[in-house]
C-alpha cells in the first residue's frame, strides 16, 4: 500500500474536477464539508469579533446589562490622547520585536549547530523540543522564580562564577529599564525551539550539491550563510517570524504571571493594558476601541510582512 | 544529509561540546524546578539557593495537590482539553479535506480567513464570547471553555490537515471511488486511515493549545469549570508566595505533556515544520 502510495505521487497530480460531469457536485461538496467549520468560525470568532468592534462606539457602564451610551469615535479619540495606551503601544512592538530577534538568531544558530553535526544529533534535537509543550502561565512562572533576586538561582551563579558582586545586584523583574528584556526570556526559552526545527527542516531541503560546489569555489561559510542559505529559506523564515511576530505581540500570559505590568507600568503590553481597562477598570468601551487599533495594526503588520518578505508573483513551489 | 555537515574531526568536537553547554543551558530551568519542587518548603526560598535538595521529600507535592480545588481543576482540565480536541478534529478534519482536494475558490478563501483568525488576540474576543456563554446558559463550564480553545485550536488543525492531505495521492480516493466507495466514504475509509500519523499530530496540538491555555480560562471560567493554569495562577495571590507549592504543581502538570513529546517526537517534528516548510 505505502510502496504504491509512494510511487504514485510522482505521477502529474491531474487537476481536481477535471472531469464536466462531477464538476459542480465537487464544488458543493467541498462547500458542504467546509460549512460546519466555517459557521463554527464564525460564531465564535466573527460574531464575538462584530461585537467587540461595535462596543468600541459606546460608553459602557461596567455591570453586566448596564446602560449603553452612543459616542461615536469618542473612545478613539480619548485612546489615541492615552499616554498609557500609546506606550503600550510601543513597549508591545519592543517586546515583539526583542522576541523574535533573539530567537531567530539563536534559533538560526542552533540549527546549523544540528546541520553541521548531522544526524547524529538527533536525541540532542529531542531535548530541545520540550519547551514547547510547557504551559506559558508555567514558564512565566518559572523564570519568574529563576530571576528573583535574593533566592534567584540565576543571580546565585552570577554571583558565584564573579560577573555580579552581590546577589541583588541584577533586579531583573523589579528594575523598570530592564523588566521588559526579562519578560520576554521565558518567552524566548519556550519558542526558540519552534523557529529552531523550522529552520532545520528547510536546510535539510536545500540540494547538498549546491553547498558541495560553493565549497569546492573556496566560499567562506559566510558567504555560504548569506549568499546561499538564508536567501533559499527566505519563504521558511518569513513564516516562522510571521508566526511568532504575532503571537509575541499577543502574549499575555507570560507577562501578567512574571509582573502584572508592572514595574511602574513598564511592561504593560497592549494585552495587559486592554484587560487592565476591560477587568479592572470596567470600561468596557475604550478597552474595545483599544482592541480594534491592535487587531487592525496586527493585521496591516502581518500583511505587509507576508507581501514584502514572500514577494508576490514568485510564489513558493512545493 | 546535506552538504553542511562538518567532516573534519577536530571542528565536529569543538561543536559537539558548543551543542552540550548549549543543551544544558535549555534544559536546567525545568530540571532546576523539579530539583526545587523536592525540597522542603522552607528550603525553596533560602538565601543562598542550593541547586540540590539537602533533604529530598514530597512536602511540596503533598500540600499543593491536597489544596481544594486543585485535583478537580485537573479533571476539568482533561475533559476540556479532549472536548476541544474532539471538536476540532471533527470540524477541521472535512474543511482540510475539502480545502486540499477541490481547490475551489471558496476554499482558499476559507484557508485564508481561518489563517487569519489565528492573528485575533485573545483578549479581543474572550469579553464578547462570555455574553454569548452566559446568554447560552452556559457559563463556567467545561463544554463553553472547550469552545473557546476550539476557536484557537481548529485553524492550526485546518493548517495542518491540509498539509497532511495535500501528501496523499489523488488517485488513492479515485481507486476507492471505482470500488464503489462514496466521496464521504472515500474521505472516511482511505484518505484518513492513510493519514493517521497526521491526525494524531493534529489531536496533539489541539489537545496541548487547549491544555495550556490561560485566557480565556481566567475570563470564562470561575469555580467549577477552572482549569489547573488558572489554580497555578491564583496560588501566588491567595496564598502569598508558596514557591514550594507551585512548582510542585507546575511538575505535575507539565510532566505528563513532556513525555507525551518525547514518545511522539518524530511525528511532532514533522507537524511543526509541515506548515511552514511546505507552504
Amino acid at each position: 500500500m505505502v510502496d504504491r502510495a509512494g510511487g504514485l505521487t510522482s505521477h502529474p497530480r491531474r487537476p481536481a474536477g477535471s472531469t464536466s460531469r462531477t464538476r459542480l457536485t465537487d464544488r458543493r461538496f467541498a462547500a458542504l464539508l467546509m460549512l460546519p467549520a466555517g459557521a463554527f468560525l464564525a460564531v465564535f470568532i466573527g460574531w464575538p469579533l462584530l461585537q467587540f468592534v461595535i462596543d468600541g462606539f459606546f460608553k459602557i457602564a461596567p455591570i453586566a446589562g448596564g446602560p449603553r451610551e452612543f459616542v461615536g469615535f469618542g473612545n478613539y479619540v480619548r485612546l489615541f490622547q492615552d499616554a498609557d495606551f500609546i506606550d503600550a503601544a510601543w513597549r508591545t512592538v519592543l517586546y515583539a520585536v526583542i522576541v523574535v530577534t533573539l530567537e531567530f538568531v539563536l534559533g538560526l544558530a542552533v540549527a546549523l549547530l544540528f546541520s553541521a553535526l548531522g544526524n547524529a544529533s538527533r536525541v540532542f534535537r529531542t531535548v530541545f523540543l520540550y519547551p514547547l509543550m510547557i504551559a506559558p502561565i508555567v514558564a512565566g512562572l518559572l523564570w519568574r522564580f529563576l530571576l528573583i533576586d535574593n533566592f534567584g538561582i540565576v543571580n546565585e551563579l552570577f554571583t558565584r562564577v564573579g560577573v555580579l558582586h552581590s546577589s541583588t545586584d541584577i533586579q531583573w523583574l523589579s528594575n523598570p529599564n530592564i523588566a521588559l528584556f526579562s519578560v520576554a526570556i521565558p518567552d524566548i526559552w519556550l519558542t526558540t525551539s519552534f523557529i529552531t526545527l523550522v529552520l532545520f527542516a528547510g536546510l535539510q531541503n536545500i540540494p547538498g550539491d549546491l553547498i558541495e560546489a560553493a565549497r569546492i569555489d573556496g566560499a567562506r561559510y559566510s558567504t555560504i550563510l548569506f549568499r546561499i542559505l538564508l536567501p533559499l529559506l527566505r519563504p521558511v523564515i518569513a513564516v516562522a517570524l510571521i508566526v511568532r511576530g504575532i503571537d509575541a505581540a499577543r502574549a499575555f500570559d507570560v507577562i501578567l504571571i512574571q509582573t502584572n505590568g508592572g514595574p511602574q507600568s513598564s511592561t504593560e503590553t497592549l494585552s495587559l493594558l486592554i484587560y487592565r481597562t476591560m477587568v479592572r477598570f470596567g470600561d468596557p468601551g475604550l478597552a474595545s476601541a483599544m482592541g480594534t487599533v491592535y487587531l487592525i495594526a496586527m493585521l496591516a503588520v502581518a500583511v505587509a510582512a507576508i507581501l514584502s518578505i514572500w514577494r508576490p508573483g514568485s510564489e513558493e513551489k512545493r | 544529509m546535506n552538504g553542511l555537515e562538518v567532516r573534519k574531526l577536530s571542528s565536529k568536537t569543538i561543536l559537539w561540546i558548543i551543542l552540550a553547554a548549549v543543551v544544558v543551558l535549555y534544559g536546567f530551568p525545568f530540571v532546576y524546578m523539579l530539583l526545587t519542587s523536592f525540597k522542603a518548603p522552607i528550603e525553596t526560598i533560602a538565601v543562598p539557593p542550593r541547586l540540590l535538595p539537602s533533604e529530598w521529600t514530597v512536602a511540596n507535592y503533598v500540600s499543593a495537590l491536597s489544596r481544594s480545588g486543585v485535583t478537580a481543576s485537573f479533571v476539568n482540565s482533561i475533559v476540556t482539553a479532549t472536548l476541544s480536541t474532539a471538536i476540532s478534529l471533527t470540524l477541521g478534519l472535512p474543511a482540510a479535506y475539502a480545502v486540499t482536494r477541490f481547490r475551489t475558490r471558496l476554499g482558499r478563501f476559507f484557508i485564508v480567513a481561518a489563517l487569519v483568525t489565528r492573528m485575533v488576540p485573545p483578549i479581543v474576543v474572550g469579553v464578547p464570547m462570555l455574553s454569548i456563554f452566559r446568554n447560552l446558559g452556559l457559563s463556567d463550564t467545561s463544554i463553553a471553555l472547550a469552545v473557546a480553545h476550539t476557536t484557537i485550536s481548529l485553524p492550526l488543525s485546518i493548517w495542518l490537515m491540509s498539509s497532511f492531505f495535500e501528501a496523499v495521492p489523488s488517485e488513492l480516493e479515485e481507486a476507492a471511488k471505482i470500488d464503489g466507495c462514496s466521496r464521504l466514504g472515500a474521505l472516511w475509509r482511505v484518505v484518513i486511515p492513510v493519514t493517521s500519523g497526521g491526525v494524531a499530530v493534529t489531536a496533539i496540538f489541539a489537545f496541548l493549545a487547549s491544555w495550556n491555555e490561560f485566557l480565556f480560562a481566567l475570563l470564562l471560567t470561575a469555580v467549577r469549570a477552572q482549569t489547573t493554569p488558572v489554580v497555578i495562577a491564583n496560588f501566588q495571590t491567595q496564598f502569598g508566595l508558596d514557591w514550594g507549592s507551585m512548582t510542585a504543581l507546575a511538575v505535575v502538570y507539565s510532566v505528563p505533556v513532556i513525555l507525551l513529546t518525547l514518545l511522539l517526537q518524530r511525528h511532532i517534528v514533522a507537524g511543526l515544520t509541515l506548515g511552514a516548510v511546505k507552504g
